[in-house]
């Protein structure tokens, strides 16, 4: 029972850091039907950045999420201005390519510049836990993450909300002949939803940079892994992304346990068939986005 | 666009010259005469116009005849190095053919492309070392499953659209390689399979270099043929119509949802003979190469850069893309990775619709430019 | 008429031309040209980029020195002339059929004589290959002994099989451990190589007399292994052994002090070697135990690179300072295998130095270097390290040990 229950709590420590991940992947495929492709690589720039700060200036990778996601929202903003503006009305197969080879470009030149190594940021006290009793441990570094996790979509979803960049964003997202129509730069307002979007994946990044190891081959999975996300707890709502991954840690937690270590991801891709299957808007997300035809 | 030529030939031809000086009369004269070529049947003159359209496929089959001979050709002046370059351009020839059925015609972007090309590949494997059955028998065996487990999986996935399908495919091409890692007795999972080629136990004699090479041929004629039989045929049309509406299409009669399954069990059955053919080729095969994600990016970006939707885009793409990540390799030992990337993205901004339709609309509103894409494409 | 016609027409053109092409320039490559029969050519396949990027770059690390160090002192000397070595390198991007494919390559262009990739998967596929074509491959890198049952008489591993890896440090715990532990858990990825050392050492730890309490595998390339550790704590083993990769390794460590898994000592096998553990993990990589193909200490000298610490000091003046890893050393190791076959061949046809390597039985910086029917390298034993202040020192065999082993490996609150 008590191995049932730390394995539950790490679950959904797990999925919180998912979901961190994968909020950024979320917000730009609602707001601007675009599949970053590339998004796992930017977590990965993101880890590097703290990783070098660190390395230069004995930056905490905590601390470090703030200057990784403000580099990254300026390096976002104008990749979205200068590159991806430009096959937006494509067909969704151009769009795809385009982030496909971005995330190429990226992921490479990252092992040209800081060799395949595997890294990882050492604090002293992310690997320490609490203790409850029935000898569960939580352990401290994915407890910070875990709360940047939900920090951060509450952040986002005052910004969305409650400020008018982010009703901009959002009324840009629903529809954007009406938003041009009202005044709304759409051009500006992209590039804005993809600058906090890789801002996101970058904080992202100094968190995970902190709890795991990396390296630059990693790029491709945290990219299936905020897919999965994504879509499991559906578009449109910005809590989507954070309830997708907490789903996704629980199902990887109990797959692992009643199972066997490495049905792990078997069960995974299991359930995310078998939600678009029957409930393609994911858990909280809005219909109007499964059944949107992008024309 | 040969209409548009016939009505144009049909004015110059039929049009009396004595007319065409009588000025405004003359022009009103030479004016309703276009007006009832285009309004009847194409008669006349015009039927140079239609005698083009139906030579058309023809010609395209000659065409590819005559690919297939020099191809074969080809075989004789290689070396065995090349011998296996050349025949790894015909897997992705054949990929892209497959793919372009579903993604290309259909319009259904399938991300779990690679799924169906392991599924083949694994099940020929498994039949020829636990059941000891022969190689051209695993083959159309493998291609009948994969096509039954397209229709099984297409049903409830095909009422998807856009995006959603794209990653529901995946997760499906994912899924069946966990599913595969985690079956070691059946598949040898992580640590992969071997096909016994060498000795009694081989149920086939391994087929040699230059045998592969053959085979991988006429997989990939036989995907290029489906894909030209079905564009000019009315299950091509049926495709296309769903590409481009599908309310409409289905308003008009078409069964959208038989025609979407048969169209993904025939992309998943070619697909997974391909699949087949490479198992027995690497005759080790592993779970990460053959359900490999990057497979399908790479079939997606050849039909793309090709041309999606037509009969030769997808081999023009194959070729070149196949030879462009070869030859980047071998120069660029250390960054052709990262220069394959830049090159995906210029040209996906540059030539979003594909070579071959850049060239026939080109060649057609004689506008070469490329930025035209980017005016039509960008915010 | 059709433009696309057109468009495919010119594409056949061009095929057509390409094979005409081919066939003019690839004649002079066939015939060997003056300047190839003053090399002694070698190809080496392998992964610079991909999954195994780090892991290859240090192999061509290795085969760099050798080709330096060799060329620095004449050079091969084969039937009467000296030759000089030069390798050539091609990426593999670290899939095996790319490997498979480049092998062929190099055969087209006559280099018969090859380097192994990194890998176990890369050099199954390289090996037959080699075994079709006639050609020899020096096995650096791949110890999956699965490689080794197919009857395969032309590639050579000079590095000690997979079944070593885990059952080494089994067996030096035995030895070395006062008081004995008890009981064993074993956590092992998910691929070939993992799989086997895992099995050879819980037969390993059955013959020894250890209780194995369990068996668990993740998934290959994995950094959470904590559902196998949740089941595992419970247990309370006394070791656990992992049977990884680097980044499964890290994990493990790392996951135990999360989970609160204090066993007495931990067991990886590559991964703490690697200057990477130690860094990662700081003070919870102390006592971790690891196996290594090489040391410093390994006995064993030969004429080019002297014993162990000699090419140790050769190789961090090459390198900026830095130590070699035995990545470095074991590709080392198998080029010059090579050479010294060709030597005593007197020849670099391909035949000949294939028989003086089934017939090779030297001591080198390595180690000793004999092959069995094979083609394993059954006689060199591998060594066992132990993280002792961040550094990994080698603590058995005894005789080439360079501290004794602590024990236990891990404190009791570690963390």
């Amino acid at each position: 029972m008590n191995q049932f229950l730390q394995a539950t709590i790490y679950g959904l420590l797990q999925g919180c850091m998912f979901g961190l991940v994968a909020v950024g992947f979320s917000l730009v495929w609602g707001v601007m039907h675009v599949i970053n492709l590339a998004h796992g690589a930017f977590v990965l720039l993101g880890a590097y950045l703290a990783w070098q700060l660190h390395a230069a200036f004995g930056l905490d990778p905590f601390l470090g999420m703030l200057p990784a996601g403000i580099v990254l929202f300026a390096f976002g903003y104008a990749l979205q201005r200068g590159l991806i503006n430009l096959v937006v009305n494509a067909p969704i197969f151009i769009t795809l390519l385009l982030t496909f080879g971005l995330e190429l470009l990226l992921v490479n030149g990252l092992i040209l510049v800081f060799t395949a190594d595997y890294r990882s940021i050492p604090t002293t006290y992310a690997g320490r836990s609490f203790v409850l009793p029935g000898d569960i441990h939580i352990p401290f570094g994915r407890l910070i993450a875990a709360g940047g996790a939900i920090a951060v979509t509450s952040g986002l979803f005052y910004v969305i909300r409650r400020t008018r960049t982010g009703l901009a964003i959002l009324a840009t997202g629903m529809d954007r002949g009406a938003a041009r129509l009202m005044g709304i730069g759409a051009r500006h307002v992209y590039a804005l939803t993809f600058g906090i979007a890789a801002g996101l994946a970058g904080m992202a990044g100094a968190a995970v940079g902190a709890v795991n190891t990396f390296s630059p081959a990693d790029a491709g999975r945290y990219t299936l892994l905020s897919f999965v996300a994504a879509v499991l707890g559906g578009l449109g709502n910005t809590s989507g992304a954070l309830i997708g991954g907490l789903l996704l840690g629980l199902v990887e937690a109990w797959g692992g346990q009643l199972l066997g270590g490495t049905w792990i991801n078997a069960v995974a891709f299991a359930v995310l068939v078998l939600v678009l299957a029957i409930r393609p808007q994911g858990l909280v997300g809005k219909a109007y986005y499964a059944s949107r035809v992008e024309v | 666009m040969t209409e548009a030529q016939s009505t144009a030939d049909a004015v110059t031809v039929s049009a009396d010259p004595a007319a065409a000086d009588r000025g405004i009369g003359g022009a009103a004269v030479s004016g309703e005469r276009q007006l009832e070529v285009t309004s009847s049947k194409p008669s006349g003159g015009a039927d140079a116009g239609a005698r083009a359209r139906q030579l058309a496929p023809l010609i395209g089959w000659m065409i590819g005849a005559g690919l297939l001979i020099a191809s074969f050709g080809l075989l004789t002046q290689l070396y065995t190095g090349q011998v296996r370059t050349v025949t790894t351009i015909f897997t992705f020839v054949g990929l892209a053919s497959a793919w372009n059925l579903i993604g290309g015609f259909t319009g259904y972007a399938c991300f779990g492309q690679v799924g169906f090309f392991g599924l083949g590949g694994y099940a020929t494997a498994v039949f020829m070392t636990h059941y000891g059955l022969d190689f051209w028998i695993a083959l159309p065996l493998s291609a009948a499953i994969a096509a039954g487990f397209a229709a099984l999986v297409g049903w409830p996935l095909l009422r998807l659209r856009g995006h959603y399908f794209a990653v529901a495919t995946l997760g499906v091409a994912e899924g069946l390689r966990e599913i595969v890692i985690n079956l070691p007795n059946l598949t040898g999972g992580g640590g992969g399979i071997t096909i016994p080629t060498a000795g009694a136990d081989a149920p086939t004699p391994w087929l040699g270099n230059d045998g592969f090479y053959v085979l991988f041929l006429l997989l990939a004629a036989t995907t290029v043929g489906v894909a030209g039989f079905v564009s000019r045929h009315r299950s091509g049309y049926a495709l296309r119509a769903i590409h481009q509406d599908e309310e409409a299409a289905a308003a008009i009669g078409i069964n959208t949802t038989k025609a979407k399954i048969l169209a993904f069990a025939g992309s998943a059955a070619l697909t997974s003979a391909i699949g087949s053919a490479y198992a027995f080729q690497q005759v080790t095969i592993f779970p990460e190469r053959l359900f490999d994600v990057h497979l399908t990016v790479l079939m997606v970006v050849m039909v793309v850069l090709g041309g999606a939707g037509t009969v030769f885009g997808p081999v023009i793409g194959a070729v070149l893309i196949a030879y462009a990540s070869e030859w980047l390799r071998q120069e660029l030992p250390q960054g052709h990775s990262f220069a394959l990337g830049g090159l995906i993205v210029i040209a996906v901004i540059l030539l979003p619709q594909g070579i071959s339709n850049y060239v026939r609309d080109g060649l057609r509103e004689k506008r070469f430019s490329m930025l035209d894409n980017i005016r039509r494409y960008r915010l | 008429m059709n433009i696309r016609t057109l468009v495919v027409v010119c594409a056949a053109l061009t095929v057509a031309a390409v094979g005409c092409r081919s066939k003019g320039d690839a004649v002079p490559a066939a015939a060997p040209t003056p300047e190839a029969e003053q090399k002694f050519l070698l190809g080496a396949s392998l992964s610079l980029t991909g999954s195994l990027a780090r892991e290859g770059g240090l192999t061509k690390e290795g085969y760099e020195l050798c080709a330096k160090v060799v060329n620095d002192k004449g050079g091969v000397s084969v039937g009467g002339k000296t030759l000089k070595l030069d390798i050539q390198y091609q990426d593999d991007t670290s899939k095996p059929d790319t490997a498979a494919q480049l092998v062929d390559q190099f055969n087209d262009k006559g280099v018969k004589l090859i380097l192994g990739p990194y890998g176990s998967a890369t050099t199954e596929a390289a090996a037959a290959v080699i075994e079709r074509n006639g050609q020899v491959m020096a096995d650096s890198a791949g110890a999956d002994d699965k490689i080794f049952q197919k009857n395969y008489r032309r590639t050579f591993a000079v590095l000690s099989p997979a079944t070593q890896y885990a059952a080494s440090m089994v067996q030096a715990i035995s030895d070395l451990a006062q008081p004995k532990p008890k009981t064993f858990a074993f956590i092992s990825a998910d691929d070939g190589f993992s799989k086997t050392a895992t099995k050879a050492a819980i037969e390993r730890a059955k013959a020894l007399g250890f209780v194995v309490v369990a068996e668990e595998y993740v998934p290959n390339a994995t950094s959470d292994v904590s559902s196998a550790l949740t089941k595992i704590k419970p247990l309370k083993p006394d070791v656990i052994v992992g049977s990884a990769h680097v980044v499964e390794s890290i994990a493990i460590v790392r996951q135990s002090v999360e989970l609160g898994v204090k066993p007495l000592a931990f067991a990886e096998t590559i991964a703490p070697h690697t200057p990477d553990f130690v860094k990662t993990l700081g003070p919870a990589s102390e006592g971790v135990l690891g196996s290594t193909q090489w040391t410093v200490k390994t006995a064993g000298k030969d004429k080019w690179f002297g014993s162990a610490s000699d090419y140790a000091a050769t190789f961090s003046k090459q390198f900026g300072g830095r130590a070699p890893a035995y990545q470095n050393a074991q590709a080392t190791a198998a080029c010059l295998a090579l050479i010294i076959a060709a030597e005593k061949a007197g020849s670099v046809e391909p035949t000949k130095v294939r028989d003086e390597m089934a017939k090779l039985d030297e001591q080198t910086f390595f180690g000793p270097i004999k092959f069995s029917e094979s083609g394993q390298n059954v006689v060199k034993a591998m060594s066992v390290v132990q993280i002792q202040n961040g550094h990994a020192v080698g603590v058995w065999p005894k005789d080439s040990a360079e501290a004794p082993l602590k024990w236990p490996g891990s404190a009791p609150d570690k963390g």
